[in-house]
């Protein structure tokens, strides 16, 4: 169900808005109420379910400039200029974009994959470019505010890393103690089985059955 | 085929070309494509004959689950588990596609133990050729 409020100094109409872009829902009903406290906010709030399929769609947006569009790739990584770009020092990439329910802030989780210096570059790169990536946006898609685009840095992906690398660190000296005491215990009953059988011919005395 | 691979001919040689095992592999090119919902990881050698591959969708995900980072996270895995048994140390990365597999995948390798010589990036790129699909209207 489309949501939306307005807060206006008029008496109470209703009145038939008409979105300019295709939607499931195209007429949505506006109360206006009149409300003397508060000052002439206009909020607009959108259905949930074209905040994600915006979402989704600036997403791509915003990866295919990242990967073709010139500007922004000197912008993260400056040795690209001079041509050195087959070999990447860091990668960028956008993990995330989460659009406010009114379509007005944009916020980008932006992950890059290098070292400290790489990170600092490409990240301060983005933000300088904030505004050329919106007018970029608008460009190329039809909304009627192109929202402010904010980049912000994605550490989960490289905290969840490093707790995998603990965790499988772990998991190898826990193995590797766990072999030992499997080898000493084996060594140990073999030679105990030699004190009391010392004077029967065992064939399968000398075979030590390990996993 | 892409590289024309020079014939060895396997009487003169007395080797027959049906053994596939037991070649050990030091170097080789691990491609990783990485598009929103999917990540596929082929490791190949240097030449580019494949040794083994893995996808999100192989390891068990489904859906919208494969594109997730956890999902290339496991395909790298599993796509290296196979080849670190052949004794592969080092590996170039080629990394194809938008997607967040991009990122996950290669933290995965670079835990995996396998060293990184090269990341590159070789996102299909046209010089203004075919007309690409229609804008998506939102």
């Amino acid at each position: 169900m489309p949501h939306l409020l307005l807060h206006y100094h008029v008496p109470i109409t209703t009145v038939h808005l008409r979105c300019s872009f295709p939607s499931p829902k195209p007429t949505a009903h506006i109360h206006l109420r009149s409300n003397p406290t508060t000052g002439a906010t206009v909020k607009c709030m959108a259905n949930p379910r074209r905040v994600k399929m915006v979402s989704k769609q600036i997403r791509r947006e915003l990866s295919d400039m990242l990967l073709t569009d010139k500007v922004l790739q000197y912008a993260i990584l400056p040795e690209a200029a001079l041509g050195a770009d087959r070999y990447l020092s860091s990668l960028t990439t956008i993990s995330d974009v989460e659009v406010s329910a009114d379509l007005q802030v944009v916020k980008v989780y932006v992950s890059v994959f290098g070292d400290e210096r790489g990170k600092e570059i490409a990240l301060a790169g983005l933000k300088s470019k904030a505004k050329y990536v919106r007018s970029e946006l608008g460009k190329r898609m039809k909304l009627r505010l192109t929202p402010e685009i904010r980049f912000i840095e994605d550490e989960s992906l490289e905290r969840g890393s490093r707790v995998i690398a603990i965790l499988d660190k772990i998991k190898a000296e826990k193995k590797t103690l766990a072999d030992e005491d499997y080898e000493e215990e084996a060594e140990s009953s073999v030679s105990a089985q030699d004190d009391r059988d010392w004077e029967s011919d065992d064939p399968d005395e000398d075979i030590i059955y390990v996993k | 085929m892409v590289k024309p691979i020079p014939k060895v001919g396997s009487r003169r040689n007395g080797r027959s070309s049906a053994r596939k095992s037991a070649r050990r592999i030091p170097k080789g090119v691990i491609h990783v494509q990485a598009s929103f919902n999917n990540t596929i990881i082929t490791v190949t050698d240097v030449r580019g004959r494949v040794i083994s591959w893995s996808s999100a969708g192989t390891c068990g995900f489904k859906g919208t689950r494969r594109g997730t980072p956890f999902a290339a996270q496991t395909a790298a895995e599993n796509a290296i588990r196979a080849v670190v048994d052949r004794g592969m140390q080092r590996a170039k990365v080629m990394i194809k596609g938008p997607g967040i597999g991009r990122d996950a995948a290669l933290r995965a390798i670079r835990r995996s133990g396998i060293l990184l010589s090269f990341v590159r990036d070789v996102t299909p790129m046209p010089h203004n050729g075919c007309r690409p699909p229609k804008k998506r209207r939102v």
